[in-house]
């Protein structure tokens, strides 16, 4: 269970009398469902918001609970509890190559590197990604990318996905893909995204439009409400 | 982006003496090889030790074709150097000069194209403990160390972007049309890669130290 709790975010301004801009205005949420997207214009405060979910970014103000930790005072558990998927897997990737990338995330909970490579190697297998263990992430097309940097985050066994835009950058059929993918997790996946189809896979939609929460319902009458607002 | 062309290559297992050969070997292998050419600066020397750097990769089944497909910005450098030499008569620092670089990075492939970042990573753990007596994280200088290699071919693809960027607006000789977006984009990179450390709990981790790899344990 996410709980938000009162939270805003705000960016302090360069100068004094600057008052800084707010990201996100005193937000109240309770994150229980197995499916929930999260959906906004540019610059809504999608990304903010579910940057606090694993203590990525910290609120200027309230709290955000993670099974009972804060993500300020507990941010190691927290993200052990919390897994987070970017946008760019390149932004994510952080070794040369997808199995040792997985290894150095198999570093916290698997002793000996011959073991962590040999689960490294399994865990690529089990999403047919076996061929590219050894080659460059550069090398690597953009949906092969983000599976590798969801599987290097599933390597840890994290409860709670979080995953900002994981789509946006591919292409229709790694987008499908990736969606199936996402489907068939068995964790909870709080994720946001521009494609209302992905969207409508959730259980739950949150509306996010200049940092407040202006629809939170089913996928039909919140995205319903989205479309009226972007239109 | 012509991001592929990798400084310091790419591990691919083989089975060749080098990839058996303990990491540790291997870092006084790379210190032997290289050391002598920059200490006497003498050209027979400098191309002796290329010869010897590209046999012993060779012996181990690296071609050396891929021993010296260093990337063009690398050759370009190294053309650079050869013609200024040239230009000011001075013949035989025309190949000391280039040459000692090339050797240094040919020297460093004998490290990275036959030891995997996992294997890199455990031995600057070791080889870094004493700096814990600092109270520094030998693991975290290890990771640092490790993305720095990771993160060289995406510069080099940054500064080929930026390149036909100015290409295309029609600023291709200008120096600061090249380097602005090249820094801007490597400022923006180093942002994500920290917040990546941060969002895969790597700065914690290495700090307990749970690896039972590199048996190190550090006190927080």
């Amino acid at each position: 269970m996410i709980e938000l709790d009162r939270v805003s975010v705000v960016v302090p301004g360069i100068r004094r009398d600057d008052p800084g801009k707010v990201l996100l205005h005193g937000i109240t949420l309770e994150l229980s469902e197995r499916r929930i997207a999260v959906v906004g214009a540019n610059g809504s405060g999608k990304s903010t918001l579910l940057r606090l979910l694993n203590g990525l970014r910290q609120p200027t103000a309230g709290t955000v609970r993670v099974d009972g930790h804060d993500t300020v005072t507990a941010g190691k558990q927290v993200r052990g509890i919390v897994g987070f998927v970017f946008t760019d897997p390149l932004s994510q990737l952080l070794m040369s190559t997808p199995v040792e990338d997985i290894e150095l995330s198999l570093r916290a909970t698997v002793r000996g590197r011959a073991k962590r490579l040999e689960r490294a190697r399994q865990l690529l297998d089990e999403r047919d990604l076996g061929h590219v263990a050894h080659q460059s992430i550069y090398d690597l097309s953009g949906g092969e990318r983000q599976l590798v940097a969801l599987t290097s985050v599933l390597a840890v066994e994290p409860r709670i996905i979080v995953a900002d835009e994981p789509t946006t950058l591919l292409d229709l059929r790694n987008r499908a893909q990736l969606e199936r993918v996402f489907e068939g997790l068995p964790q909870q996946v709080v994720f946001s995204t521009h494609d209302m189809g992905f969207a409508r896979t959730a259980e739950r939609v949150i509306v996010v439009d200049g940092g407040r929460i202006v629809a939170d319902d089913e996928p039909g009458p919140a995205i319903d409400h989205y479309v009226r607002l972007m239109a | 982006m012509n991001v592929h062309a990798s400084l310091l290559g790419l591990y691919q297992p083989q089975d060749g003496w080098l990839f058996r050969l303990g990491t540790g070997w291997k870092y006084l292998l790379l210190l032997a090889v290289t050391l002598p050419a920059l200490f006497w600066w003498q050209w027979w020397l400098t191309l002796g030790s290329i010869a010897l750097v590209l046999a012993l990769l060779r012996s181990s089944g690296i071609p050396v074709t891929r021993a010296l497909n260093v990337g063009s910005m690398l050759w370009i450098l190294l053309a650079v150097l050869v013609g200024y030499q040239l230009l000011t008569f001075r013949f035989e620092q025309a190949i000391t000069s280039p040459g000692n670089v090339l050797l240094a990075v040919l020297a460093s492939r004998l490290l990275t194209l036959t030891t995997s970042t996992p294997d890199l990573l455990d031995a600057l753990t070791v080889g870094l403990r004493p700096l814990r007596w600092v109270r520094v994280d030998p693991n975290q200088v290890a990771l640092a160390v490790a993305i720095m290699v990771r993160s060289i071919p995406y510069l080099m693809g940054s500064l080929a972007d930026a390149r036909e960027a100015a290409r295309a607006r029609g600023r291709e000789g200008s120096v600061v049309g090249l380097l602005i977006p090249a820094i801007v984009g490597a400022v923006a990179y180093a942002q994500t890669t920290g917040e990546a450390l941060h969002a895969r709990g790597l700065v914690e981790r290495s700090a307990d130290s749970a690896d039972a790899g590199s048996r190190v344990r550090v006190r927080r």
